[in-house]
């Protein structure tokens, strides 16, 4: 297992997918995070709100990062069966099981590698917000809750992608599939059935990093749901994995 | 014939929907030996050896390794090396950290990678992308990922494939230099002539099994050419089991 572990890990530095995935990640985030910065310095100015709300909101907003966190994960599966690497690794890995296990614990080293740049893009745009008009980011202990939820739902987007990687196994649809549910199906059902939509992936990962929507779930209870997510996914791709051909 | 055949074949049926790849296929190899896996496209050779190594479930029948299935071996890559038809590489780096990478995964020390690439003839170009190789250069690499872990069977499908003369000449040595050692190969291919050359024995299928023997006995001691045989035997084809 340690050898499969060490051997993700050696494609997962060699990846130039992971690269460009960062490179667009952190150029969304800090576009994002200069938008948020413009308003919210005027409105802290103004006396509307204040400098612990645009903290907050500054440290938050980089949960984006999970998008790509999830992309990464999803491609790093589908692409092997793209470029039929995948035998290769099925029989070097002793047991298929074993590699499902190693790309999913690799997955999160890569959403934990995004969540500590998402926290340092959130505590900077913060600093940059702030100090421009002579105040100080706040940090107290709600910053620190959405600072941990951040980084936490982006380490477990990394297994969620891998899983659904192995459900599709075609690099564009896999791919397509993390987008479309993570911008389109999540939000659209949260906002259409918001009792259903609370129990989606990427509504109950909002939660987790404190977003301030109203009608979503308790902390515990989103990360039970989370749980239960990955549980089913992983359950499905090790049963799909061991029973499906690898031509 | 003990449990410890290299490889070995038991009633071995595959099926793809309603249409049958392989029928009831039931052979063994023999330690030292160059076995070469006859057919023409379609035949059912890949799915064979697809088999053989548990990436596709038989239907019904057994397919091991030394023994056991390809999944419960202690360690896959020093005791089978294998090099498929597209079974691809990672085409944006080089040769070399392919090699590394599937080092590696299989325990290997990275000195492996360097032997292994001198014994193919790749050190000039392992720094080069994947990519770049010509279909040669890269059943060379396929054949060196086959190597890395020093295996006593090889499973090698089509590896003469787009390779030069020099290339399948450079083959030819090689694979009669892995069994002089002791190793066991067996090599799928539908080039006859080529195979004539190099093989100790000859298993012909065509769905089924049509022969299993030694290409002396197939060719009654040289005095009829492999490409003669075969297509008598793919002419009228008869069923049964046998050992090489």
């Amino acid at each position: 297992m340690r050898n499969q572990i060490a051997a993700e890990t050696l494609k997962v530095r060699y990846s130039r997918s992971l690269l460009w995935l960062l490179g667009i990640g952190t150029f969304f985030v800090v576009v994002s995070n200069l938008g948020l910065m413009s308003q919210g310095r005027g409105r802290v100015v103004a006396g509307t709100s204040t400098a612990a709300v645009l903290t907050h909101d500054l440290v938050r907003n980089p949960f984006a990062y999970l998008l790509f966190v999830s992309m990464a994960g999803a491609m790093a599966v589908s692409g092997e069966y793209q470029n039929g690497y995948i035998s290769r690794s099925v029989l070097l890995s002793g047991g298929r099981n074993r590699l499902l296990a190693a790309k999913a614990i690799v997955s999160c080293g890569v959403g934990a590698l995004f969540g500590a740049l998402a926290v340092v893009v959130g505590v900077a745009t913060s600093y940059g917000a702030l100090s421009s008009i002579g105040r100080s980011p706040v940090f107290d202990r709600e910053t620190w809750l959405i600072l941990g939820g951040v980084f936490l739902v982006n380490v477990l987007a990394g297994p969620w992608g891998t899983f659904l990687g192995w459900l599709v196994r075609h690099q564009v649809a896999s791919v397509s599939l993390v987008f479309v549910m993570t911008m389109m199906v999540d939000p659209a059902l949260q906002r259409l059935l918001p009792s259903v939509g609370k129990y989606l992936m990427t509504i109950a990962m909002s939660s987790v990093y404190r977003d301030d929507k109203t009608g979503l779930l308790s902390e515990p209870i989103a990360l039970v749901v989370i749980a239960a997510w990955l549980a089913v996914a992983a359950v499905a791709a090790r049963k799909l994995l061991a029973s499906r051909d690898i031509t | 014939m003990t449990r410890q055949d290299p490889a070995r074949f038991d009633g071995f049926t595959k099926t793809f929907g309603t249409t049958t790849a392989v029928e009831d296929l039931t052979f063994a190899l023999r330690c030292g030996r160059i076995l070469g896996l006859l057919g023409s496209n379609g035949a059912g050779k890949s799915t064979s050896l697809r088999g053989l190594l548990g990436l596709i479930h038989p239907t019904s029948g057994t397919a091991t390794v030394f023994g056991v299935p390809y999944g419960e071996l202690a360690h896959p890559a020093r005791q089978v090396g294998v090099s498929m038809d597209g079974m691809g590489f990672v085409s944006h780096l080089s040769g070399r950290r392919n090699l590394l990478i599937a080092a590696r995964a299989a325990d290997l020390a990275a000195s492996r990678v360097d032997a292994v690439l001198d014994q193919v003839g790749l050190t000039d170009s392992a720094g080069r992308k994947v990519k770049g190789y010509s279909t040669g250069m890269r059943q060379r690499l396929s054949i060196a990922a086959a190597l890395l872990g020093d295996p006593e069977l090889l499973v090698l499908d089509e590896p003469a494939n787009g390779m030069d003369p020099e290339g399948i000449r450079w083959l030819r040595t090689l694979l009669r230099s892995l069994a002089d050692e002791g190793r066991t190969v067996l090599v799928s291919s539908h080039q006859l002539a080529e195979l004539e050359q190099t093989v100790d024995d000859v298993a012909v299928l065509q769905r089924r099994l049509l022969f299993c023997g030694s290409l002396a006995q197939l060719t009654e001691d040289g005095s009829s050419r492999l490409e003669e045989k075969f297509f008598e035997l793919t002419a009228t084809p008869v069923s049964g089991a046998a050992v090489a």
